[in-house]
């Protein structure tokens, strides 16, 4: 039984169908259990790891009564169940806190490192899904012949290879294709360019890292798509489909493919996360000033009001992957509905 | 000798092709020219002189804010004027009686002012601050610093000690008090000024990209000494985290000034980049292993001893810290006392031999022997077994531990080694929860052995005297050194410490290590000191002929 293509209209109503009210509210009650659970984690981890904010002025030549009262300042003299009791006081406000480091906002300096993190990775999902995709669909319709191995044996290639060692390569080569190998923008040049050639500075210093990245993504994406597509070729409804006589372009574009994509819309749910976590490694050899170096040092430097921080936008992020993953499968797929 | 130089190094840029193709835009004229990047590990934390942090916060602050006295070391730390013209001490040596300069202004045209500096010292001793330079006031009368006018200001101090260090104590900021009054004293690192300070110096931050890039230029403001004025018209620092980035920057040309060069790339670089010239920082940094003495197995000075003994020092620098063309990048230690600092540093000491037969004797005498024959030394039934530990993330050191464990092992000592990560690590040293540890220091530019060597006082332990190092001859030398005002008449008291200390062996010393920059050779008059690696950066120039960047 094939299902009929639906006008663009009712695709709000399938939405509505997957994610009735009830189920929306049950989500949220979960995240916010979620974000406690996150947020009471990290608390204990830092706790339990060595060394304070406070270790700096460990140096013997501060008098023991000012290195009480720095000690008082991070609030390190009162128990451990009170801080995390103001901890939590502040979180049910929305207040993110303030870093014990730059003695600066959280939420600022989130703001200025989430931007550049969502720019590259939002053009790397948006390269990784649809060649994925493609090379996917162009190995399974050709199953078993030449290209179908070569392009596998490619894909499982770049799917194993470490980022960091293609990191380092991609490196080494750069300056024979005339690509910057770090930073966002040429550091000297860029405060005398246009808006449309910071712009260009701005893509060409995306394609490294951003091939980085996304090559053994795109690799995983094919595998994925290439087994999905022919478990479903297989199936009944195709086989009806070609006995009709219609057309492989749209045998496979029309009816299977929209069942294949299933597993994929999992897939992109899934690297909802990574869209705000970026890759440390990738933003590290790159020198790309965004999340994964923020909390690299937030880590190091035991800045405990930052690191929550970061955590709890992920778990916000993954909670918010998977309730988009549920709407899309409502689009792709009419037969889901809400138990 | 440079002079003869540069026609050759200027043959050796033009046969590289120099394929960006200078066309200075202000090439001609006379004012500043060129743009120097600088390759650096982190970015700058904040730019307050009381509450900075990095060694790169520290390299721009000296360049932004115009101290009271500028400070060259040269065998000892020598300070000159800057913002103070002329000072002098009391008969008692406890007043240093300061006069500054009245023409010099901050950036937004007030008058740098003594309040200024007074003010400074205020914020310093709040502990809402919790500056990391409180130890600084320490000795500070409570009413200290005093302005007596707009220009003159007076530092009393409880007792009297070395002068330069008095005066060091007293050299902090100054800070523009009209720029931070109401600010709230809990969050003065992100005080907008505190990120983007106002300059008194010839220097003036103009952007900051945080995780990034800054940019310094010179002061158009600067009303102090013209010899400062900066001959660059730009200075721009990337932030790249990755050792193996910034180091191929420096060698495509993006970046033309990295420190913290390894011994193996400064051989590519010398062998294929004829035009990044290798400088040395001198020694600034030094290795050693710590034997933890509150251990039974390291309480006597003459197992100690043994063990250095057994450890072949040479042959690790020869392996782990010499270029392929046999230059030794590092020079044997025998105390915290970097040889930089060369009139307190005691060359005469001789350090121990590499002999491991004396080692074998010494401690054969001291009733370890291999009893049941698994080759491990034993005694009372206790094998000699240890583990010595150092931090992650030090490939030099992990090497050095396993050729300490070679080295051991001849003698029939049995070394387990671990990693710990650098906080773990750090605190089980505090604690002294550790066996042996390959660590090491930084070079201080003034004597003071108290914090690593001071010992233990009543309910207080000295947390840095890592090993419970504890001898009354040294903490008698250590109390007569410091409270010696004249620097001069302390240095044989300094050279006998470092005897006494060597002596005991609380540490075997491993070396002294060159800290090594690239430096793009476009560039001239770029003179690194042991000190900050941009202490002179207003005499770093490019000629006409070389500038790379058209803005």
């Amino acid at each position: 039984m094939s299902a009929a293509p639906s006008p663009s209209g009712s695709v709000l109503h399938r939405i509505a169908a997957v994610l009735p009210a009830r189920y929306l509210a049950q989500k949220i009650a979960l995240t916010a259990l979620l974000l406690w659970g996150v947020a009471t984690l990290i608390f204990v981890l830092v706790e339990v790891s060595p060394g304070t904010a406070a270790d700096k002025f460990l140096n013997p030549d501060i008098p023991a009564e000012q290195r009480a009262m720095i000690i008082a300042k991070y609030g390190l003299d009162q128990p451990v169940i009170i801080r995390y009791a103001q901890m939590m006081g502040r979180y049910a406000t929305g207040d993110l806190g303030v870093s014990l480091v730059q003695e600066r906002p959280v939420a600022d300096i989130i703001a200025t490192a989430l931007p550049n993190t969502l720019l590259l990775s939002l053009v790397t999902l948006c390269v990784i899904f649809p060649v994925g995709i493609a090379l996917g669909v162009f190995q399974a319709v050709r199953q078993g012949t030449a290209v179908d191995s070569v392009a596998s044996v490619g894909a499982l290639f770049f799917y194993s290879m470490p980022a960091f060692w293609l990191a380092l390569v991609l490196q080494l080569i750069a300056p024979s294709l005339g690509l910057p190998i770090s930073g966002m923008n040429d550091a000297v040049m860029v405060d005398f360019m246009s808006p449309v050639e910071r712009a260009l500075d701005t893509a060409r210093h995306l394609v490294l890292p951003g091939l980085a990245m996304g090559v053994a993504s795109a690799a995983g994406v094919a595998r994925y798509m290439r087994s999905s597509l022919l478990e479903v070729i297989r199936q009944d409804y195709i086989r009806t489909a070609r006995a009709k006589g219609l057309s492989e372009r749209v045998v496979i574009g029309r009816h299977a493919l929209r069942n294949a994509l299933l597993p994929i819309i999992t897939l992109v749910g899934l690297s909802l996360p990574f869209l705000v976590g970026g890759s440390i490694l990738v933003e590290t050899v790159f020198a790309w000033p965004g999340m994964g170096k923020l909390i690299i040092d937030a880590i190091q430097q035991q800045d405990t009001p930052l690191i929550i921080a970061c955590f709890l936008l992920f778990a916000v992020v993954v909670a918010l992957g998977n309730l988009l993953a549920d709407a899309a499968y409502a689009v792709v797929d009419p037969r889901i509905r809400h138990q | 000798m440079r002079r003869a130089l540069a026609p050759l190094l200027s043959l050796a840029l033009a046969a590289c092709g120099g394929s960006s193709a200078p066309a200075p835009a202000d090439a001609g004229g006379s004012g500043p020219r060129g743009t120097l990047v600088v390759a650096s590990q982190s970015d700058i934390g904040n730019l307050n002189p009381i509450t900075y942090e990095t060694a790169f916060d520290a390299n721009i602050l000296s360049n932004v804010i115009m101290p009271l006295f500028d400070s060259t070391l040269d065998c000892a730390l020598t300070l000159t004027p800057a913002l103070a013209t002329s000072w002098s001490f009391d008969e008692a040596g406890t007043t240093l009686t300061v006069s500054l300069r009245d023409d010099l202004t901050w950036s937004d045209g007030v008058k740098v002012t003594a309040h200024d500096v007074a003010y400074t010292y205020e914020l310093v001793r709040n502990p809402a601050v919790a500056s990391p330079r409180l130890g600084f006031v320490q000795h500070f009368t409570p009413d200290s610093p005093r302005v007596i006018d707009d220009h003159t200001v007076a530092f009393s101090f409880t007792k009297a000690y070395d002068r330069t260090t008095m005066m060091s104590h007293a050299n902090l900021g100054p800070l523009p008090k009209h720029a931070f009054e109401g600010a709230d004293p809990g969050a003065l690192r992100g005080h907008p000024v505190s990120m983007k300070p106002l300059a008194s110096g010839p220097w003036i931050l103009t952007t900051h990209e945080r995780g990034s890039r800054w940019i310094v230029e010179p002061n158009t403001a600067y009303s102090g000494d013209a010899a400062l004025k900066p001959s660059l018209r730009r200075v721009v620092f990337r932030v790249i985290p990755e050792y193996a980035t910034r180091l191929t920057e420096l060698r495509n040309g993006g970046v033309d000034l990295m420190e913290g060069i390894n011994i193996e790339d400064v051989d590519d670089l010398r062998a294929n980049h004829p035009d990044i010239r290798i400088a040395s920082r001198g020694y600034r940094t030094s290795d050693y292993i710590g034997w933890n003495s509150t251990n039974p197995l390291f309480a006597d000075k003459e197992v100690r001893k043994a063990l250095t003994l057994a450890i072949d020092i040479d042959a690790m620098i020869g392996k782990l810290l010499t270029g392929n063309d046999g230059t030794r990048y590092a020079k044997k230690a025998t105390g915290t006392v970097t040889p930089e600092l060369c009139k307190a540093y005691d060359d005469s000491l001789a350090a121990l031999p590499h002999d491991p037969d004396q080692a074998r004797a010494i401690l054969a005498a001291k009733g370890w022997a291999d009893t049941n024959g698994d080759g491990i030394l034993d005694k009372d039934g206790t094998p000699f077994r240890f583990t010595l530990a150092t931090n992650a993330g030090n490939k030099r050191r992990a090497d050095a531990s396993i050729l300490v464990q070679a080295d051991l092992r001849k003698v029939g000592i049995d070394v387990q080694l671990s990693v710990l990560e650098s906080n773990s690590f750090f605190e089980t040293l505090r604690k002294r929860e550790y066996e042996a540890a390959l660590a090491g220091w930084a070079a201080a530019l003034f004597v003071d052995p108290s914090a690593i060597w001071g010992a233990d006082q009543p309910g207080k332990r000295n947390e840095f005297n890592f090993t419970a190092y504890n001898n009354p001859a040294a903490q008698a030398l250590i109390d007569r050194g410091l409270a010696e005002p004249d620097p001069d008449k302390a240095l044989p008291i300094w050279k006998e410490l470092q005897q006494v200390i060597y002596e005991d062996q609380p540490y075997t010393f491993l070396w002294w290590r060159e800290e090594l920059a690239g430096i793009h050779n476009r560039f001239e008059n770029t003179e690194i000191t042991p000190q900050n690696l941009l202490d002179d950066l207003h005499a770093w120039s490019v000629p006409a002929d070389k500038v790379k960047y058209a803005r």
